[in-house]
């Protein structure tokens, strides 16, 4: 209670800090968010509230679109209806969505190049902000936080976790059916083990996650698939993230592919075994920022504009975005983390350090690999 | 009286326009998109999208037969005899309780079935505390089409003796009464008497719990693991939903409808004649 109280205050103190008023007319600035029903609370009920004490004329309405793919698919859809009748106002201002669709609505030119109207442009960084599947989306994109996937391990059954994927590997030899992930039908923490396998087993990270597509590769890619599906044969195939966690909180597998948000938020809420750690391996794992973009004909395209910039202000990322919730800072971390609590860097840093993030991050490849890859799968492991 | 016929019968075609219009524009437009769109690649006709289906999910389309009709088996072998039974042996409480899966939604089912089956769920626990389990034991049931068959049972049961409680309700109480005038006891009197004579009724609810189960989406994302065999529809989600490939998801698509249509014929031909 005490820290929701600290946060609001903070939130309030940040929106009267801002710049004030706007216009005298009234406004609804419509958010669509392709996300789980934490990400709407967030917006609709602390950065919305927030945003509109600052800026009375301003009332931000938050609709989820559902969660996975489909749901940034969902946005993706609608803009896209909508500029093929070219239509001008779209009905969307602010979109919130993937890294796979945000590419692709920058690359058929249905976002707005805001960033560099804003106040914390500078502090929109990382390699995940100018190229994504192999499009160039700088200045399209601000990511609102990123989620990385690691392996959370039960400190009970595993005294020495593994570093690597070969360790790993080893791992799960000795111990069959203990180690789990979710395959690639169940939702995209699945789908990323399965990529850092690839970039594992291959050694070309660089040619997957920055190309140019080859369909030559295809040999490559199959071969470490044919490798996965061998050792799927001791693997635990859960359906979903939350499967893998639910599992490995009930004691059916001691090691597990999960996304360290959804382990620290089940931690927060008192759903999750505490002991459970994240680690990080080598070469590492992917990192997946989920993406705040202005629509190309918003109808409120300015405000649009500043709702991002408020949400990108260093005190919201430290105090809603990595104390609250337990993401990883959307914007450059070295201008979040001082001002995060001792008590919450303990909790997101538990298992896995920055400096692992640093080493270990990995961005998904770029579109056409990620298909490749995914076929593959779908024909050779199933 | 024969003026009045035309301005009569246009009325009626008035009066039915709104609600073909629905059907047109909510269900016949669709389907006929989906089909061109089965057979359609980068605005091109081709049988591509078909020939994925062919070599990914061959397999699924088999599994999925597999676990419509081990849903069905379990369903109207518990259905049959137990509305039989409640037909000739009134119980007013347990026919309620039977109805009760008609009100719990699908996703919820499929949650508490995953939770029931799980390799150390609900059902193991229960079993391990009256001494019929091992600590060590557990269970496969949740993730294989056998979990999945029980759910979709469970769940349909509900509207399978709603319609077969009906249907026996309707036969007469003589051809009962002559039945047990013979001896005929109570299984005697369901297989001889009700099921034969409500045999239409028993079609109709095959059918539409086949077409359920072929469709169920919400149990099996709930219930299956990320590997083996799965359901079309979640192959259909995952297509769309994951890749936004709307040829080879309409082509799954089209094969559903084809084994629902299958299903629906033998009905119309077979039975409801």
């Amino acid at each position: 209670m005490r820290r929701l109280v600290a946060v609001l205050v903070v939130l309030v103190a940040v929106a009267a800090s801002g710049p004030t008023g706007y216009g005298q007319s009234r406004v609804t600035l419509q958010v669509a968010i392709a996300a789980d029903v934490n990400v709407v609370e967030v917006h609709r009920n602390y950065l919305g509230v927030a945003f509109n004490k600052n800026n009375p004329a301003v009332t931000v309405n938050a609709v989820g679109t559902g969660t996975g793919e489909a749901a940034s698919r969902a946005i993706y859809t609608k803009l896209k209806a909508q500029a093929d009748t070219g239509r001008r106002n779209w009905d969307v201002d602010v979109a919130l969505v993937s890294m796979r669709y945000a590419s692709q609505m920058a690359k058929e030119n249905l976002l707005h190049r805001f960033v560099s109207e804003m106040q914390f442009a500078p502090y929109v960084v990382g390699p995940d902000t100018v190229r994504a599947f192999g499009v160039d989306i700088k200045g399209y994109v601000v990511p609102m936080f990123r989620n990385q996937i690691a392996i959370a391990y039960n400190p009970q059954f595993v005294s020495k976790p593994p570093r690597s994927f070969a360790e790993l590997e080893a791992w799960v030899r000795a111990n069959p059916r203990r180690f789990g992930y979710n395959g690639i039908k169940g939702g995209v923490s699945g789908i990323g083990f399965v990529m850092g396998w690839v970039y594992y087993k291959t050694g070309r990270y660089d040619l997957f996650a920055q190309g140019p597509f080859d369909k030559a590769n295809d040999g490559l890619i199959r071969g470490a698939i044919e490798q996965l599906r061998e050792f799927n044969r001791n693997v635990f195939v859960t359906s979903g993230n939350a499967g893998t966690l639910d599992a490995l909180n009930r004691g059916e597998i001691w090691m597990g592919a999960v996304w360290v948000d959804q382990l620290v938020a089940w931690k927060n809420e008192g759903r999750m075994n505490p002991e459970i750690t994240p680690v990080l391996i080598a070469p590492g794992l992917p990192i997946y920022p989920i993406y705040l973009t202005v629509t190309r004909e918003a109808a409120n395209r300015d405000w649009a504009g500043k709702y991002v910039d408020f949400v990108a202000n260093p005190q919201i990322q430290a105090k809603v975005i990595v104390e609250q919730f337990g993401w990883y800072p959307g914007i450059d971390p070295n201008r979040v983390m001082p001002l995060v609590s001792a008590a919450a860097k303990a909790l997101l840093f538990k298992g896995v350090t920055p400096e692992d993030l640093a080493r270990y991050s990995q961005q998904m490849p770029i579109g056409d690999y990620y298909d490749a890859i995914l076929l593959a799968y779908e024909e050779i492991v199933r | 009286m024969n003026a009045a016929r035309p301005v009569e019968q246009a009325l009626w075609w008035l009066a039915a326009i709104p609600a073909t219009m629905v059907i047109f524009v909510g269900f016949g437009l669709p389907l006929v998109q989906s089909v061109v769109a089965s057979f359609t690649r980068d605005g091109v006709l081709t049988l591509a999208n078909y020939e994925l289906v062919y070599r990914l999910y061959r397999q699924d389309v088999v599994y999925t037969v597999q676990v419509a009709a081990a849903g069905l088996a379990l369903t109207f072998g518990i259905g049959i005899p137990l509305s039989g039974y409640l037909r000739l042996h009134h119980s007013q409480t347990a026919e309620f309780l039977l109805k009760v899966p008609l009100f719990v939604p699908f996703v919820v089912v499929g949650h508490a079935m995953r939770i029931f089956l799980a390799p150390r769920g609900t059902l193991l626990v229960g079993l391990h505390a009256l001494g019929l389990a091992s600590p060590d034991t557990t269970l496969a049931i949740s993730e294989g089409a056998l979990g999945l068959s029980m759910a979709l049972a469970w769940k349909h049961l509900a509207l399978v003796v709603l319609l077969l409680m009906g249907a026996f309700r309707g036969v007469s109480e003589e051809y009962l009464e002559a039945a047990r005038g013979f001896g005929a006891g109570t299984f005697r009197q369901i297989w001889a008497v009700l099921v034969p004579m409500a045999a239409p009724s028993i079609g109709l609810a095959v059918v539409l719990s086949l077409t359920s189960m072929l469709a169920s989406f919400s149990i099996p994302l709930m219930m299956t693991k990320g590997s083996g065999p799965q359901m079309l529809m979640i192959d259909l989600y995952y297509r769309y939903g994951q890749h936004g490939d709307i040829g080879v998801a309409s082509a799954i698509g089209v094969v559903s409808y084809l084994l629902a249509a299958g299903a629906a014929y033998y009905y119309l031909k077979g039975i409801a004649r």
